[in-house]
């Protein structure tokens, strides 16, 4: 006979074992509970190993815990420094020297790895078929080759063949370049100078003002005005004038050869010279990239609407394609920027003393206590990559799609 | 009546000026002021410093030799890149012994062929399988011990091998550890979810220069006393370590490509989480993230280089080693840089050009 089967006989019958489904163990909720202590408990006696066996090393190798160490003398000099440092300054000091020469050594490669980049990035999409394919060949070679042989190139196939201080290769009598490095002029203040400086803030924040004015106007009256040009008259007016009213109170210190070197001005060393250049240029070539990727992610009909009512192609650039693309290009820079930091580190093949080679290196040989120095070197460049990830965040924002 | 037929004449061949390399010339060198200043700059400094270039590298450079003596010309002295070759390629590994390296290296190769020869169902059986043994197989090949060959310590192991197989090697173990990671951060559980937060973060926030100094001074003090870790074993954890962190990162992006409706169907069919996790979402991830995972290979490939630091017999390294060597003291730095840098980029390279032709293939769902 015909026979039908109610919906919970089917369920009944499909159903494999359907003895342990309501058991507590099968329920998601408490399952995921118990996965969780079982990975607790797994941590902790992991963690638990380590501690033990790491005290038990220490105190058999004898090295001592503690942040005792920061107060004691270092008794090693460092290649430079830019505050006042000698081998009786302490390990505090020497952390701080080898913070600011990582910050320095960041700074400069961010400045000169976000032009090239740019440059690069903007060249890919010129007419000109040869600045197209530097552009692309700049981008594939620079990205491909690791960044310590290029910081190595730079530094013992480039600068090191460079000639000696008596035959430096020399700009005027004020700029030399020899294998001791870079010899720049050193401005020195006098009397007044404070002046100058205060008249240089005062302008940027004028060129603020004025940039806040100017768009208020022009968004109620449709009036242009003239920006750029009124800027750059701050900017350079300004401070020109307080240099005139105070009677220009600097002077210059120039590098003079005396016997076998040179003294006076500011010496770059070449360590810091062809880092920076090594991290601008690899660098350079990954915001390249990402900035290609930007202008690219604009819809083509924004370029041709802009020609259309009549923009120059340099218009389009800075007005069109510039300001749509950042949204895509800012997360990639700030990703960018925290690899650069973090590939500062390769410093250590040429000894640059930044905070990885000074500290976890040469001070780390000394001291000993491998976890109190490393926990404090790898905190510097979470902070740094946290505070370079805020900073990129806000200006994200600034570019984001701004809905009325 | 007669009709008059139309006959057009014969078309005339377009002007001068819109075909051919004139035309090609004007519309790509000259088609403004801006662009002929700078083509004429361009050329001008490219004709500047190529010859000089060239002629360095190539013409006036010396091939032929085995001592720096031969190196009599003015050009590049690839004597010396010839000299050392076995030590770049193979470190310190016995001359007769060479063969267990290149066999590791072949096997790799077949293997990786193997992925792509073999259809679906014997590649996920005997592929996949053999590729997750290949880093302990090759261990046991070049250490040698257990299957009565010479015995090589790892100290010995050395050159552009050891930099392609640790990738490689670490690659592979990266590969299942990263998915776990990713499913991590993606679970409901809280906790194991910060600690996959934590692990991830804390991998991709460190420099990997830092995290090989750990490893040779932090993680053994970590181990029990009197147990020594071998310096490539700690190495190698590190850089699994390290690339499962990105490679995590890869995975999670690939999630949140695929369709919520992906999800929704393996639950209604009934799969449970594994199987729902396996059979259906894994493979559409793995395939829409290959060319990151790609890309995150090439970058831990190239951070082999800073193995140099903890003085890992990397090719690098061995090349400043060379390079400091009393019989070749006459400043080759520029021929081995560049060697280094050339066999890196054609490595890193035609991975990338392999990563862009990958994505182009896999993007089967923009095709109509």
């Amino acid at each position: 006979m015909f026979y039908r089967k109610t919906t919970e006989q089917i369920k009944a019958a499909t159903r494999p074992s359907s003895v342990g489904a309501k058991a507590f163990y099968n329920n998601p909720k408490y399952r995921g509970w118990i996965y969780q202590a079982l990975l607790l408990i797994f941590l902790l006696a992991f963690f638990f190993g380590i501690i033990s066996n790491t005290l038990d090393n220490m105190a058999a190798q004898g090295i001592k815990s503690g942040f005792r160490f920061l107060e004691t003398s270092v008794g090693f000099d460092v290649l430079m420094s830019l505050i006042p440092f000698d081998t009786t300054d302490t390990y505090a000091r020497i952390f701080l020297v080898g913070f600011l020469n990582t910050v320095l050594v960041s700074l400069i490669g961010i400045f000169f790895a976000t032009i090239l980049g740019f440059i690069f990035g903007i060249a890919y999409f010129s007419q000109n078929w040869l600045i197209k394919k530097i552009s692309i060949v700049y981008v594939e070679t620079f990205r491909n080759i690791p960044v310590i042989l290029q910081v190595l190139f730079w530094y013992s196939a480039v600068l090191a063949t460079l000639p000696s201080a008596k035959d430096s290769l020399q700009i005027g009598d004020s700029i030399f370049l020899n294998i001791r490095g870079l010899y720049l002029p050193k401005l020195i203040d006098e009397s007044g100078s404070s002046i100058v400086y205060i008249s240089i803030v005062l302008a940027i924040i004028a060129v603020f003002v004025l940039r806040h004015w100017a768009k208020k106007r022009q968004a109620l009256t449709g009036q242009q005005f003239p920006l750029l040009k009124a800027s750059l008259g701050i900017l350079f007016g300004l401070p020109l004038l307080a240099l005139l009213v105070t009677g220009v109170p600097f002077h210059f210190d120039y590098p003079v050869l005396k016997g076998f070197n040179f003294t006076g001005g500011t010496n770059i060393i070449p360590e810091l010279i062809s880092l920076s250049i090594a991290l601008s240029v690899y660098t350079g070539a990954f915001i390249a990239e990402a900035v290609r990727a930007g202008d690219q992610s604009v819809p083509k009909g924004q370029t041709e609407a802009a020609r259309s009512i009549g923009l120059k192609e340099g218009r389009i650039m800075s007005l069109i394609i510039v300001p749509q693309s950042m949204r895509v290009i800012a997360p990639m820079l700030n990703s960018e920027y925290q690899s650069l930091v973090k590939n500062s580190t390769v410093a250590t093949a040429i000894g640059y003393p930044e905070l990885f080679t000074v500290f976890a290196g040469s001070a780390l040989n000394q001291v000993g206590q491998a976890i109190e120095m490393m926990f404090m070197t790898l905190a510097v460049y979470f902070v740094l990559n946290m505070l370079i990830s805020c900073i990129m965040n806000l200006f994200n924002r600034s570019v984001a799609i701004t809905s009325r | 009546m007669s009709t008059k037929e139309f006959k057009p004449l014969p078309a005339q061949p377009a002007p001068v000026s819109t075909v051919g390399p004139v035309a090609w010339v004007r519309e790509n060198l000259f088609s403004s002021k801006f662009n002929i200043i700078a083509t004429i700059l361009i050329v001008f400094a490219l004709a500047s410093v190529l010859p000089g270039t060239i002629d360095w590298l190539f013409i006036s450079a010396n091939w032929s030799g085995t001592t720096e003596a031969a190196c009599v010309k003015d050009g590049a002295c690839w004597v010396f890149i010839r000299a050392w070759s076995k030590q770049i390629f193979y470190g310190s590994y016995p001359s007769g012994e060479l063969w267990r390296v290149n066999l590791c290296l072949f096997l790799l190769v077949v293997i990786i062929a193997l992925s792509f020869i073999l259809p679906a169902r014997l590649r996920n059986r005997v592929a996949v399988p053999l590729f997750l043994l290949l880093p302990f197989i090759s261990l046991v090949i070049l250490n040698g011990r257990l299957i009565g060959l010479e015995y090589v310590s790892t100290d010995k192991w050395g050159g552009f091998s050891l930099d392609i197989m640790i990738a490689a090697a670490s690659m592979i173990i990266a590969f299942p550890l990263s998915f776990l990671w990713a499913l991590g951060r993606r679970s409901n559980m809280p906790f194991a979810r910060s600690v996959s937060v934590t692990c991830i973060e804390f991998f991709r926030g460190t420099p990997i220069l830092a995290l090989f100094f750990m490893g040779s001074v932090m993680l053994p003090l970590f181990f029990p006393q009197g147990v020594t870790v071998d310096k490539l074993l700690r190495v190698w954890i590190i850089l699994v370590l390290f690339m499962s962190a990105y490679m995590a990162e890869v995975f999670r992006s690939g999630f949140q490509a695929i369709p919520q409706g992906q999800y929704e169907a393996a639950d209604s069919i009934g799969l449970g989480y594994w199987q729902k996790t396996m059979l259906i979402i894994f493979p559409q991830v793995v395939k829409i993230s290959m060319p990151n995972i790609l890309a995150t290979f090439v970058m831990v490939f190239k951070n082999t280089v800073f193995l140099l630091v903890i003085a890992v017999p990397e090719m690098l390294q061995i090349v400043m080693t060379a390079l400091s060597n009393s019989n070749w003291l006459g400043g080759h730095a520029a021929e081995g840089y560049l060697f280094v840098g050339f066999i890196f980029w054609i490595c890193c390279f035609s991975m990338s050009m392999m990563a862009d032709k990958i994505e182009k293939i896999l993007d089967t769902d923009k095709r109509d």
